[in-house]
């Protein structure tokens, strides 16, 4: 069965034109797609927009509700006759009379075609969004960047201070006021803050980093810190370890910019090369250790030798002790008579521990800081003194009986000069009102004129008198030999007090502070109650130490130490300097 | 033919295990090659704090390589899809590594900045992914089978007749009408007209207005009068319906849009602060 389709559309001069056409069938699609029966090619219409069926008894057109008007009113489906549109989107279709033959007779116009203006329109709505183009933000968010963090930044160190390559006008502005806003952004560059003493030059990035591209060098850091001391005496800096460790730049452990503190300490570090030393420095003259509480060897004492004052005798402690841990220092000295419970004699009298003076009393009880005081750091004593520590009870008084008068402490000379001085006075009849006159002295009448020969004759007792006295006081009456060695010259001109050199400290490469360990008495380490010979030494044992310290690893009530506790790393006796330097010269120029 | 297959399933998720493995070989190199210097924390300056950076450098390099590939049509290497899963999986990964590198140290600097830069970046890039996962297919079952233009068409055409039909009834409805016509698709200003398309269907609609006000005029109405008016009110509820699903369609737009309006600007701010850290972490070793 064929039903009968006119088109009519309008040509170029807006004139209709009709496209009839036979379509066979007795179902057809009407829509948009290109296989629908009836092809409304609009993009208005759907793809299978409605169905029109005929049959014997007539034609029925169905679509989905709301797609197609009726007579201009909304239709599901109808059942058409002749007289009747259809509207489909922008189509109207009217139904005409059928001619012979044909069950249904169609035309198809085109009733509102596109409009221009609408076509237009759609660019605009889907336009991108407006103004914001991704390729002028992005060069802004390039530019901008590199600006802040590259450009300001960078500036003042290129300027190096130099003005800017510009005209006169607005100097101040270009020259002050940039480069002074530009070296605040340096400081983005920073990574981190610096460690507190660096802090004072923080914003001269050049004084570590002198060169551009190249990593900070020691000479930078010896401008400051000229003082600083290798690790060990360069001879000891042998073996595959102990050289490369020469050429360690400072940097490599002192990192700044890493907060307030630019100092390592760590166990493991250390461990490094001293669990095997000499495998790592066939010279080097220390003993293996990796942990304070695990495998520390024993202490080695620094001794001094009082008639061989260039050498240093290093001596291991060890039980029972060696018979070389003695201390020749020429000095006699009874720790167990000084630190008597009951006291010692004391000339003027008991002191209270207030210092009181009791005249009464005879005796005073020593304590250890009435000669043992700690210095002004708090690390070591203050050398003990003759004058101050030991005078008060030890008086050089010459002639006790005499005069209360003491000779000085030192030097024999002085002491010959002020003892002729004393007895000339006497002799020439000058009486200090201190002094009860001596019988063993001719007394001069007051009054009397001395002729020439009467002076030289009382001058030469004088002398006589003050030889005798000195002998008193450096043999018979042991008021020297009481602390010193001493013995009469061999040409008999006079006496030798053999010299005394008492050490200090005992453990030089250990770093030790008395004010820290207050809470201790004295005797906890130095245990003196029982010494009666000055050549005792009575340096704490380690095994001491570790009643209270314990290595890196912390233990509950012990004190957890690690190496830098008590040693410093820079313990060597050359100077990194001198060693930066020695480095620096050509070769063979040594 | 295959499914279509999302960019994070591309080849049974081949970057992302490569992204992966990426990961654990940083992590791992972190936690067992540093405690050696135990002197010292962990820093962008160590010898793997130096190969993560330069791991990091690089990949952001050729991250921002995808905006020249996806430009290449002809180019063979690799597909583009392949491409953007590398592009997703790989710059995730960048928070680890680059993460790493840092070592968890952070200040008021270059060097935060660009690691903050790189953060923001991947933000908007997962901004993107969620995007373009979800609405591509909102936008698909939003329109169906229309397109933007026939319903622009659809639109115009209702305007036009529901014009016609005002021109039959009282004069209070005919400027309804014509108040709802004249507020057609307007470009107006761009921070309005950004947040007008984003905010979708949620506008004032004048012709929804005008719906509402075409029913409460109606309904002094009777006879063949209320009929028209009664057609009126349907043609002018289409043209409304058409209209929100052309701004729910304009607000998928602009959201596919909007986040590499950031992504892109912040990664070239993110390449000159990448810049500006290399040069002044070596300008002053």
């Amino acid at each position: 069965m064929d039903i009968q389709v006119t088109f009519v559309s309008v040509n170029q001069r807006g004139q209709p034109q009709r496209d009839q056409r036979r379509v066979s069938g007795t179902s057809f699609t009407v829509g948009r797609g290109s296989q629908c029966q009836i092809h409304l090619p609009d993009a208005r219409v759907a793809l299978n927009h409605a169905h029109i069926v005929v049959s014997e008894t007539g034609a029925v057109i169905d679509a989905e509700p709301g797609r197609i008007q009726i007579n201009g009113r909304e239709s599901e489906g109808a059942r058409l006759a002749a007289g009747d549109r259809i509207d489909i989107g922008p189509y109207t279709i009217q139904v005409d009379a059928a001619p012979p033959a044909r069950p249904l007779a169609l035309t198809v116009t085109l009733s509102s075609p596109r409009s221009r203006s609408v076509t237009r329109l759609v660019p605009r709505v889907l336009q991108r969004l407006p103004d914001l183009s991704k390729r002028r933000l992005s060069y802004l968010a390039f530019g901008g960047v590199l600006l802040i963090f590259l450009f300001l930044p960078i500036l003042p160190d290129l300027l190096q201070g130099k003005p800017l390559p510009v005209r006169d006008s607005r100097r101040v502005m270009l020259n002050e006021v940039i480069p002074a806003v530009a070296g605040g952004f340096t400081q983005t560059w920073s990574p981190g803050p610096l460690s507190r003493s660096h802090q004072v030059f923080g914003h001269e990035c050049r004084a570590c980093h002198a060169f551009p591209f190249v990593q900070v060098r020691d000479l930078s850091c010896v401008a400051c810190h000229k003082t600083i001391k290798e690790h060990v005496p360069a001879a000891e800096l042998t073996g595959p370890r102990g050289v490369a460790f020469a050429d360690t730049r400072c940097a490599e452990c002192h990192r700044d910019h890493k907060g307030m503190q630019m100092t390592p300490r760590s166990e493991e570090q250390c461990a490094d090369c001293h669990r095997d030393v000499k495998g790592a420095a066939p010279n080097a003259r220390s003993e293996n250790v990796t942990d304070f509480a695990r495998d520390h060897p024993r202490f080695r004492l620094s001794l001094l030798d009082a008639d061989h004052p260039k050498s240093i005798r290093r001596v291991r402690q060890a039980t029972p002790p060696s018979a070389e841990m003695v201390e020749h220092s020429n000095l006699k000295f009874n720790h167990a008579l000084h630190l008597d419970p009951g006291g010692v004699r004391d000339p003027e009298g008991r002191r209270d521990p207030a210092g009181m003076r009791d005249p009464q009393g005879r005796r005073t009880v020593l304590r250890c800081a009435d000669c043992h005081q700690p210095d002004a750091d708090g690390r070591l004593m203050v050398p003990i003194s003759m004058e101050r520590h030991c005078r008060q009870c030890h008086s050089l008084a010459f002639e006790p009986e005499v005069t209360k008068r003491q000779v000085p402490h030192g030097s024999e000379k002085e002491i010959v000069t002020m003892l002729r001085e004393f007895y000339a006075r006497l002799v020439l009849g000058d009486m200090p009102p201190d002094v009860n006159p001596p019988h063993d002295l001719p007394r001069m009448r007051p009054g009397a004129v001395l002729s020439y020969e009467e002076r030289q004759r009382a001058l030469k007792i004088a002398d006589g008198k003050a030889r005798q006295v000195l002998r008193e006081l450096f043999e018979t009456r042991e008021v020297c030999s009481t602390c010193h060695d001493v013995s009469r010259k061999e040409d008999g001109a006079g006496w030798e007090v053999a010299p005394v050199r008492i050490a200090q400290v005992w453990m030089p490469q250990a770093v030790f502070a008395h004010a820290k360990h207050s809470t201790q008495a004295c005797v906890t380490c130095h245990n003196v109650r029982n010494s009666k010979d000055a050549g005792d030494i009575a340096m704490p044992d380690i095994a001491k130490c570790r009643e209270c310290h314990v290595g890196a690893r912390p233990v509950r009530n012990k004190v957890t130490s690690d190496c830098a506790t008590c040693h410093g790393f820079h313990a060597g006796r050359d100077y990194w300097l001198g060693t930066l330097q020695a480095q620096m010269q050509p070769r063979g120029a040594k | 033919m295959r499914q279509h297959q999302s960019i994070l399933e591309y080849k049974n998720g081949r970057y992302l295990k490569l992204a992966l493995g990426l990961c654990a070989l940083a992590i791992g190199a972190y936690f067992w090659q540093e405690p050696p210097t135990v002197y010292l924390k962990p820093y962008g300056g160590t010898e793997l704090g130096y190969t993560l950076g330069i791991v990091g450098a690089v990949l952001i390099l050729w991250l921002m390589l995808l905006g020249i590939r996806k430009r290449r049509y002809r180019s063979a290497t690799g597909s583009l899809q392949g491409w953007t899963s590398a592009h997703v999986y790989i710059g995730t990964s960048l928070l680890v590594i680059v993460t790493l590198h840092t070592a968890f140290e952070f200040g008021w600097n270059v060097h935060t900045a660009a690691y903050v830069l790189m953060l923001l970046v991947i933000v908007s890039g997962f901004i993107g992914v969620y995007a373009y996962l979800r609405y591509p297919a909102l936008m698909t079952a939003n329109l169906g089978e229309e397109q933007v233009e026939t319903i622009v068409q659809k639109i115009a055409d209702l305007d036009r007749k529901c014009r016609r039909m005002a021109l039959d009834l009282s004069d209070p409805v005919n400027a309804i009408v014509m108040k709802a016509s004249r507020a057609g698709v307007r470009e107006p200003r761009v921070r309005t007209s950004f947040r007008r398309r984003l905010a979708g269907d949620k506008v004032r609609c004048p012709t929804r207005e005008a719906c509402g006000a075409l029913t409460r005029v109606g309904a002094k109405f009777t006879g063949e009068q209320a009929k028209l008016n009664q057609q009126l009110l349907t043609a002018m509820t289409q043209k409304s319906v058409m209209l929100d699903q052309l701004r729910r369609d304009r607000r998928y737009r602009a959201i596919l849009e909007i986040w590499l309006v950031a992504h892109v600007p912040l990664s070239f701010a993110l390449l000159a602060a990448l810049i500006a850290h290399v040069v002044s972490v070596f300008y002053y070793w």
